[in-house]
């Protein structure tokens, strides 16, 4: 698309997200409610980049408890054991499942780290109304929309083994801090995911006042 | 433009003035996330507890993340690392502890590795079979915290907490005892021997004992404390004697304390109060005098089955003991004499003697002490050495009153003083024989034998003569005198013989003549007149 391209914003005009009747915004801080339904108009998600932000940082807080603390407690007749997610990975490369031990560290630990920053990424650029390689950015964002749910595999996996394996007294195993941490870095990812408006990207450059933020 | 027609008709939005927010009530969740992980934080740092390290000779089944600290059976942290230490000698565990615990950790807390232990007096950490080895911790009373400690061999034999004293006892040697074995009083185990080390000097044993509560209030400041285990068998003046106090003592060893019932007072002792371990019970029991008179004896006989220890005894109660045995030379008059040193205690003699007053002085000051015994000596009391026991020999030393002995004088200003003797009782037995004997010697049995040889040989010849010249006469005169007997038979006894014939006849002769004065004298009964008148004539 050219930087010609007619926005709704540019005709002056703003879509009702309820029922998708076309209004003239009221104002264009802001655009009021909609005539039909009475749905509030907003040109752009609302708060997108300050909720957005507010997730990932709280995202990023529990990102560190999650690492750090046990997700498995395992007990045996002789001891309890509480195992970390880099713990299990670090079990699985020493024992030689080393394809594993990849997997389970792509899926834990870079993948979640990996949404916080694209997506910071993606608010900074925002922000600073880059024009940089919109295209790009535009699929990082579907990126990390799409593989947000997979992470909660984790979790899964977790939950199922804690049910599965009760062999009182000989042996059982107990839910840890660190899986209610995990499952939080995830679920407020996918939200952030889900708040920040993709179209703020290709708002920057020409169109200056028509933000929302 | 159609485009422009189409947005004319478009309709206007309401209005509505709305409250400008400047902060979105969704960093609320950060916010919350924070909160909650600092919570989490400040909780973890708070209940973190510290990290102790504990260097072990040998840390058998001790591993990384496995190996619990546990106090009471109760985990209070878990070994970190195992790892050698620099001069590759010793082991140097690291161990996380609870935040609860941390008070434990102090300067004389006890670590060990418990694992199974089979030993004579019990069997111990059967548990650590399935749950695996764990270092045992115990409390210590300090209350300096310290974060470096050196683990223990073995497992404290008592706990800190567990109500009772401790007590030092110092010993020549271990003897039989070790670690764990039982404390006896009266044959009741109230405690154990909880250590030992060797004195600085290396010249004597100190042992740490354990009494628990409430057996340790009968340990006063004058309690014996003697060994106690294996069999102890003593053959003395007094015979032979066995002591144990029970079949584990007699494996392992035991320690058995008794206070003397002359004690002045009861009061308990303090805790770590420093005892001696005396050998046995008699060792024990001898020491207990405050007053120790010695004195020497000189014998004259034989010292043969007289031993250091056998009794003093004075009209056959024991005053005092054997302290030595030895030979006395003097050079001036080139002369060996058998020497007895012995320890008389007064106090013992005050214990069995009832006074009528008056005797406490004698026995208390030296002097009034000195010529009480002159006293008794004036009236005869001497030692002398008896046989305690026929069979074995031993002898004893016997103070007793020999009323008839020669004066004697002690010598105070000697020390020891020289206590009288005579002759004792087996020993001058010995004596009269051999005088007796040597009576015997001086007697002329030589000469007493050659008459006696002669005499016989003189008789020896008068009955040769007899029989050679005396008995064919006799056999003569005996035949004559059997020729005699036979006439006398004939004659006198036999049946035809003349004399029985006459002699019968005689009788018959006697027989008539006492009828007819039967006769008559009936008829002077029916006619007594007749005397006067004569006889009359019947009438028929």
């Amino acid at each position: 698309m050219s930087a010609e391209a007619l926005t709704a914003i540019k005709l002056g005009i703003v879509s009702c997200e309820a029922c998708g009747l076309l209004t003239k915004p009221a104002d264009v801080k802001h655009p009021g409610h909609c005539p039909r339904c009475g749905e509030e108009l907003a040109l752009r998600k609302h708060n997108s980049i300050q909720r957005t932000w507010a997730l990932i940082i709280a995202a990023a807080i529990c990102y560190i408890p999650a690492n750090l603390l046990p997700v498995m407690v395992t007990t045996t007749l002789m001891s309890a054991e509480e195992d970390t997610i880099m713990g299990g990975v670090v079990l699985l490369y020493m024992t030689g499942s080393w394809p594993l031990a990849l997997i389970v560290l792509i899926a834990s630990v870079v993948i979640p780290l990996a949404k916080l920053v694209a997506l910071a990424y993606l608010l900074i650029t925002v922000r600073r109304r880059s024009a940089w390689r919109r295209h790009d950015r535009v699929r990082l964002h579907r990126l990390v929309e799409f593989v947000g749910r997979w992470s909660m595999l984790d979790v899964f996996v977790d939950t199922f083994t804690v049910a599965l394996i009760q062999l009182e007294p000989l042996m059982s195993v107990k839910p840890g801090m660190g899986v209610m941490f995990f499952a939080a870095v995830v679920v407020l990812t996918m939200i952030a995911a889900e708040t920040f408006d993709p179209r703020l990207i290709w708002d920057s450059g020409n169109d200056r006042e028509g933000q929302d933020d | 433009m159609t485009d422009q027609d189409n947005l004319s008709s478009i309709p206007q939005a309401a209005a509505v003035p709305k409250k400008r927010r400047r902060l979105s009530v969704v960093w609320i969740i950060p916010i919350l996330a924070a909160v909650v992980a600092l919570g989490i934080a400040v909780q973890r740092i708070l209940s973190e507890g510290p990290t102790i390290t504990i260097v072990f000779k040998a840390a058998g089944g001790v591993e990384a993340g496995k190996t619990y600290l546990k106090y009471k059976d109760v985990n209070i942290g878990i070994v970190k690392t195992v790892k050698l230490s620099e001069d590759a000698t010793r082991v140097v565990v690291t161990a996380k502890i609870d935040k609860s615990a941390e008070g434990l950790m102090v300067e004389d807390a006890k670590f060990w590795v418990e694992q199974p232990r089979v030993t004579l007096s019990g069997v111990s950490g059967i548990g650590t079979l399935l749950s695996g080895n764990f270092i045992g911790l115990e409390r210590g009373s300090s209350t300096k915290a310290s974060r470096d400690f050196t683990g223990l061999e073995v497992p404290p034999a008592i706990t800190v907490d567990q109500p009772g004293r401790q007590f030092v006892l110092q010993a020549a040697d271990l003897g039989s005892v070790g670690i764990g074995s039982p404390l006896y009083h009266r044959r009741l185990n109230v405690g154990q021997v909880i250590g030992y080390d060797l004195a600085e000097d290396g010249r004597s044993v100190t042992i740490k004992v354990f009494v628990n509560a409430p057996y340790e209030k009968y340990v006063t400041n004058y309690t014996r404390f003697w060994q106690a285990g294996g069999i102890d068998v003593t053959l003395g003046a007094n015979g032979l004697s066995v002591q144990t106090q029970s079949v584990l003592s007699m494996l392992i060893g035991g320690i058995a304390f008794e206070t003397p019932l002359s004690a002045p007072d009861s009061k308990p002792a303090a805790a770590g109060t420093s005892f001696a371990l005396y050998s046995d019970r008699t060792a024990a029991a001898a020491q207990q005098e405050t007053i120790v008179q010695p004195y020497v004896l000189y014998f004259s006989e034989s010292l043969r089955g007289l031993s250091v220890g056998a009794p003093v005894t004075l009209l056959g109660f024991p005053i005092g003991e054997v302290t030595a045995v030895g030979l006395q030379y003097s050079p001036s008059t080139d002369a060996i004499r058998p020497r007895v040193e012995i320890a008389v205690y007064p106090s013992r003699f005050m214990s069995i003697a009832k006074t009528e007053g008056g005797l406490e002085q004698p026995v208390r000051s030296e002097r009034e002490r000195h010529a009480f015994v002159q006293r008794l000596v004036d009236r005869g009391m001497r030692a002398q050495l008896r046989s305690g026991n026929i069979v074995t020999g031993q002898l004893y030393v016997a103070l007793d009153r020999f009323p008839d002995a020669p004066r004697a004088k002690i010598d105070w200003t000697k020390s020891p003083p020289e206590l009288p003797v005579v002759t004792g009782g087996l020993a001058e037995l010995e004596h009269k024989i051999n005088r007796i004997l040597v009576k015997i010697d001086k007697m002329p049995l030589e000469a007493i034998g050659e008459d006696l040889k002669k005499l016989l040989e003189t008789t020896d010849r008068m009955l040769k003569r007899i029989d050679t010249e005396i008995t064919p006469e006799l056999r003569t005169t005996l035949e004559g005198l059997k020729r005699v007997l036979e006439s006398a038979d004939a004659n006198l006894v036999g049946k035809d013989a003349a004399a029985q014939q006459e002699l019968r006849e005689a009788l018959q002769e006697i027989t008539r003549a006492a009828q007819s004065i039967r006769g008559l004298t009936d008829y002077l009964e029916r006619n007594p007149d007749a005397l006067i008148r004569g006889k009359t004539q019947e009438k028929p």
